[in-house]
């Protein structure tokens, strides 16, 4: 049975790369198994009919048979040679050196390296067989053996597998460029190399398959189409599957076995390079029955100008290729950064209650006055900086939706164009994490709902190619993400419509379309025809909502039928410090975010009017606002005081002012926030607590909060 | 008094790791007893900050070395009448599983007892007390010296403070 090139490649390497490394211990008895090698690369090579290889198949053979001390020396002239075989048969241009060397694995330990390794599995020309993949037990001795090394190499592992995910959805929109090419080869080697070295051959195998079609692509000797890039993205999936089980595994427990999967993906792989398959190979590899994807498809190279008929563009503005951060970055347990960012906050804390502390108050001394004051610049400064170790850009949230975007759109066979802005906006980690399902769904509801097909949006005079942009800023004292389409829009009929139907609204109602648009965050609500695997179950809006209000953030809807949607999440800033204008009402004290704040001012009689006998009105320059006070919000009753023996201060949300009277303005402060958490959930008006420098606790009001308050009294509370 | 909290305090660091200790409190006239698994601290009575829109039992919150924590009152929960609060108040802060996580409450309470080791001889099943006192709060009742103790759920009593309802003005 006759080897191809490639087999015989993949073989020899791999033999080089273990004796190099058991060479490094070999003495005497050890050297034995790097003799075996040897001689199974001569056979290897003299089995193949080729130019050169004869000569190959000698310096082997010396090599088996050479004396101990010249053993290394001996390997080093065959690794010569080998490459230059190598390089003579794909007359590459641009082949980098380390690549073609034999893969010297970073990760082994010299007592992992003398347990000898299970042999390298046979070239199996059944290729449909899952068995090359299948886990066994042996696989994982090494890991099991070694934690320490285990972890390392999932770790590492892992890494690679998220930076191959980014980088070959740039190869879509650059398949000549041969070095991105090359920065997504060289993770699956070194992962090939990594999980030989250490015994673990489902996964060695899988990389190596993929590797292959790579090397051929960085040599120009194949194509990155779609189908390709589709494979790519399996295998990175399935990787990722097979080495987060090894941690299960390891532990004794079961993992999932997706040997059959990958049987599957080798296949397809080599029938991409040998031909046999073209565009049509997304449907070899969807395993979920889809709805009705588009029949024509007609081209098969499509050019990049072009709309393509399926799949996804996808275009990131800012640098992402696989450039190194220039910063010099640490890993650090998060649990010891959170406990840091704790104990910062209540350093500032117990710094302010000192400094606000009477009896200190009464010492007057220049010296302590100062040193006060530079403790607080200190502690201020400590703040600002342990917030910041827990902001992170969004980059990474927003790169996982391309992938999502390309995913959807090709079982959907829609076109979209997914446009990414302001990736570098830092968010804290927390927000982070928490934001990612909610806007994973709503991407899903745009291009699910939202973005018509390309008949539809021909028909109707849009360009075939939709358009859907994720977006991030600042604002004020918030994080907008704004996700918008070129879509349908929202159908308010359809939902008018279905709220009739679920006797949420009633028939006669009249409803704004911005209020009939709020009836989408309605649980259970979903105009969904019919419900796909990706959305339409209704589950979602609602649960969308709740997530953000938990980040004490907010979601609103602009849409135009027809035209699109844009969904935008304002979320504050930091989680944990706000800047307050600290007030009196009563007896009680509280913190009003400083950027809900416009100005303050004691009202004369004459800029107070009145309405309806009870809705007071304060005439502020050229515009009147209504006027609030919190006992009437907070549902007290009693005598109020009169607004022009009070404070007014004006308050703005979603630019609506209102006046609210307070008794006192108390000043300016940093607070730490502080959750009330879930027995306080519903509660409107306020966003949490704030512990204030007397140690007592303030409540923190939210202008919105307040706002809906006055619009809808808690006796009309939906 | 507080050389009373001091040695009540240590007595429940002292018996948190067994099983059968209770931390026992007087309510008006009856007693009750929660696992000293339960309970972190016990503190006098301090200034509550109110919050709006809960029942109204739900006192407020408070500041607890940074934390601001929730405070039930219960004998305002337990339905009876409300009154001033001595020097004897105190607030009992005990660990509570509400349905997405653990967190800590106080509970203010008249007075604290003592920490009792309920054998399980003394404990007896929940009798039926018709609608006055609801049942589902109770584990059951124990029998120590002749005096009952009501042994409390807490995860049960202060579970529906998970989320408070708007119409609990009603």
């Amino acid at each position: 049975m006759r080897e191809t090139t490639e087999q015989l490649i993949a073989r020899v390497d791999q033999g080089l790369g273990r004796a190099a490394c058991e060479l490094v211990l070999a003495s005497g008895a050890e050297a034995a198994s790097v003799r075996d090698l040897m001689t199974e690369v001569a056979l290897g090579f003299e089995a193949f009919p080729a130019p050169g290889v004869a000569a190959l198949a000698r310096i082997a053979r010396e090599t088996a048979n050479a004396p101990g001390g010249e053993m290394a020396a001996k390997l080093a002239q065959l690794e010569a040679a080998w490459n230059g075989w190598k390089a003579a048969q794909f007359a590459a241009t641009e082949t980098p050196v380390e690549d073609a060397a034999i893969a010297v694995p970073a990760l082994v330990s010299p007592q992992a390296l003398l347990e000898v390794a299970p042999p390298a599995p046979q070239p199996d020309p059944d290729h449909a067989s899952g068995q090359a993949f299948a886990s066994t037990d042996d696989e994982i001795a090494m890991l099991v053996a070694d934690a320490e090394l285990a972890g390392m190499f999932i770790a590492e592992a892992l890494d690679h597998l998220s930076s191959i995910e980014t980088l070959v959805l740039q190869v879509e929109t650059q398949p000549d460029d041969v070095k991105l090419l090359n920065d997504v080869f060289r993770p699956f080697h070194t992962i090939k190399g990594n999980a030989g070295a250490l015994g673990v051959t489902s996964v060695q195998e899988l990389a190596h398959r993929v590797e292959n079609l790579l090397d051929l692509a960085r040599s120009g000797r194949h194509t990155m189409g779609a189908a390709e890039i589709d494979a790519v993205l399996k295998a990175v999936d399935l990787l990722t599957t097979m080495i987060q089980g090894l941690t299960a595994r390891i532990a004794g427990q079961p993992a999932p076995d997706v040997s059959g999967e990958c049987g599957d993906l080798a296949a397809l792989i080599d029938g991409l390079i040998s031909g046999e398959i073209t565009e049509e190979a997304p449907k070899v590899l969807a395993s979920e029955a889809v709805a009705a994807l588009v029949p024509d498809v007609a081209s098969s190279t499509p050019s990049p100008e072009i709309e393509r008929t399926s799949g996804a563009k996808v275009v990131a503005r800012p640098q992402t290729r696989g450039a190194e951060d220039s910063l010099q970055a640490v890993k650090v347990d998060t649990r010891k950064l959170d406990n840091l960012v704790d104990m910062v906050g209540e350093l500032v804390i117990v710094q302010s209650i000192i400094r606000e502390d009477p009896a200190l108050a009464r010492l007057v001394d220049e010296r302590l006055t100062r040193h006060l004051a530079q403790l607080k610049r200190i502690t201020s400064d400590l703040q600002r900086n342990a917030m910041s170790m827990r902001m992170t850009p969004i980059r990474q949230t927003f790169q996982k939706m391309s992938r999502l975007v390309r995913d959807l759109s090709r079982k959907s066979g829609k076109t979209i164009d997914l446009v990414l802005g302001g990736e570098d906006t830092e968010l804290d980690r927390k927000v982070v994490e928490d934001i990612n399902d909610p806007l994973m769904h709503m991407v899903r509801n745009s291009v699910d709902h939202g973005i018509e097909t390309p008949e539809a949006r021909r028909a109707a005079g849009k360009p075939a190619q939709a358009r859907v942009s994720l977006t991030a800023a600042h604002e004020g004292g918030n994080i907008v993400i704004a996700i918008a389409d070129d879509g349908a829009g929202l159908n308010t009929e359809r939902i008018r419509a279905k709220a009739i139907a679920q006797g949420v609204i009633d028939a006669n109602s009249d409803l704004s379309p911005g209020e009939i648009h709020e009836l989408i965050f309605r649980p259970g609500f979903s105009t969904a025809e019919k419900i796909t695997e990706i959305s339409g179950r209704g589950v979602g809006m609602d649960v969308v909502r709740r997530n953000i209000e938990a980040l004490r953030g907010r979601i609103e809807i602009q849409s135009v039928t027809g035209q699109g949607t844009t969904f935008a999440i304002k979320l504050p800033l930091t989680l944990a410090i706000l800047e307050g204008l600290l007030l009196r009402i009563g007896q009680e004290r509280f913190v009003l975010p400083t950027f809900s704040v416009r100005e303050s001012l004691r009202p004369s009689r004459e800029q107070v009017h009145s309405m309806q006998g009870r809705r007071r009105l304060i005439q502020v320059r050229d515009t009147l606002l209504p006027m609030i006070h919190l006992s009437e919000l907070f549902g007290a009753t009693g005598p109020l005081p009169e607004p022009w023996e009070s404070t007014v201060v004006v308050i703005e949300d979603n630019d609506r002012r209102v006046g609210l009277m307070v008794d006192e303005l108390l000043g300016k402060q940093e607070v730490v926030i502080k959750a009330l958490g879930q027995t306080f959930s519903t509660v409107r008006g306020v966003a949490g607590g704030a512990i204030l420098g007397d140690g007592r606790v303030g409540l923190i009001l939210d202008a919105g909060g307040l706002v809906s308050l006055m619009d809808k009294p808690l006796d009309q509370a939906a | 008094m507080s050389t009373e909290l001091d040695v009540m305090n240590q007595a429940v660091a002292a018996t948190s790791q067994l099983v059968g200790k209770y931390l026992t409190f007087a309510i008006g006239e009856e007693e009750y007893g929660v696992p000293v698994l339960k309970v972190r601290e016990i503190i006098k009575m301090m200034d509550i900050t109110q919050v709006p829109q809960v029942p109204h039992h739900v006192k407020g919150v408070i500041n607890l070395r940074g934390k601001v924590i929730p405070v039930v009152d219960l004998r305002l929960k337990f339905s009876f009448a409300e009154q001033a609060y001595t020097e004897r108040t105190c607030i009992i802060v005990v660990e509570v599983a509400l349905p997405s996580s653990n967190v800590m409450m106080g509970i203010v309470v008249d007075a604290v007892s003592e920490v009792l080791n309920i054998a399980a001889d003394e404990i007896e099943q929940t009798p039926e007390f018709g609608e006055r006192v609801t049942t589902d709060y109770m584990k059951g009742v124990a029998k120590v010296k002749g005096k009952v103790k009501i042994l409390l759920d807490l995860d049960r009593v202060l579970n529906a403070e998970g989320v408070v309802s708007l119409r609990a003005a009603a």
